[in-house]
């Protein structure tokens, strides 16, 4: 199937892979430790193939649109509570978790000059139940100007 | 979403870096405020000013963990006493979260329609709040990182 890695791209601010999404995708319950990312249909995201290709201004391997068809991760399961506060441009307070993820995304058939060589379609579907969590959390936060 | 950690390509890399380009680019974050005595405002997040050493520049972003800054396996550039900001946008207030995990699934080819198992690792975000944006005004947005 070959290597796949899908992101927003690196904006002209340098904002890194971070992409603008409806207020009505995200949930969030601090006091019973829970919070849920749901997307769908997002079109504004790239077929990479690689960290490094997507990372590379010239995109040596390419570049194609990606096809997020739907994205759920859930929080939930407090683990720890950490509060934290730099005294000038940090101060937040979170909850560490565990979390599952859905995932339907696929990328098209693609040809030359798009990639350096033709490729078939992908498309992937997770399953939530092998959902490995190394690290989640969910949290308040104030940084920079709104410390 | 990729195959191979970002973790672990990124600190293969780290130190090799050249210039980043402008060739990057994504549509991200473009707000319009309201008028302004007469002035149409307009606006973009604007990154988080702590950069990770990239392989073709410097990464406006931290790594997973816990947000004192304290040492975690998902973060090898090390501990970071003034905190592991989580967030990618800088000048926010409001609610984060953040996972890093590996997750399995089934992975078909469109054109043969052969399938096969197909593990990602995703470092994914979420960041909804007040956020001050290019044009110096404060916004309320809802941001992904993916």
């Amino acid at each position: 199937m070959g290597p796949h890695s899908y992101d927003p791209g690196t904006a002209p601010s340098l904002l890194l892979w971070t992409v603008d999404i409806p207020k009505g995708s995200v949930n969030i319950d601090l006091d019973r430790g829970e919070a849920s990312l749901h997307l769908q249909n997002l079109c504004n995201l790239f077929d990479a193939f690689t960290v490094p290709n997507s990372l590379n201004p010239t995109h040596p391997l390419g570049l194609v649109s990606g096809f997020l068809r739907s994205l759920r991760i859930e929080w939930s399961g407090i683990k720890n509570v950490r509060s934290f506060n730099n005294g000038s441009t940090f101060r937040g307070h979170f909850l560490e978790t565990s979390a599952s993820i859905e995932l339907v995304i696929s990328s098209p058939s693609t040809k030359p000059p798009f990639t350096p060589s033709p490729q078939d379609g992908f498309e992937f579907v997770a399953d939530p139940a092998t959902s490995q969590t190394h690290f989640a959390q969910i949290g308040h936060e104030s940084n920079g100007a709104l410390f | 979403m990729v195959r191979l950690s970002r973790r672990a390509w990124l600190h293969r890399t780290m130190g090799a870096g050249a210039a980043l380009g402008s060739g990057l680019w994504a549509p991200n974050a473009a707000v319009a405020d309201d008028d302004d005595g007469g002035e149409k405002r307009c606006g973009v997040a604007l990154p988080l000013p702590h950069t990770t050493a990239g392989p073709f520049g410097p990464l406006h972003f931290y790594f997973p963990g816990p947000i004192d800054g304290s040492a975690s396996p998902t973060d090898a550039t090390g501990t970071h006493p003034e905190g592991r900001d989580p967030s990618t946008i800088t000048n926010f207030d409001g609610f984060v979260g953040g996972v890093d995990m590996n997750f399995s699934g089934m992975a078909r080819d469109r054109k043969t329609g052969v399938e096969a198992p197909y593990t990602f690792h995703t470092d994914s975000r979420f960041m909804i709040g007040d956020f001050i944006a290019s044009d110096q005004s404060r916004h309320k947005g809802a941001f992904a990182f993916l």
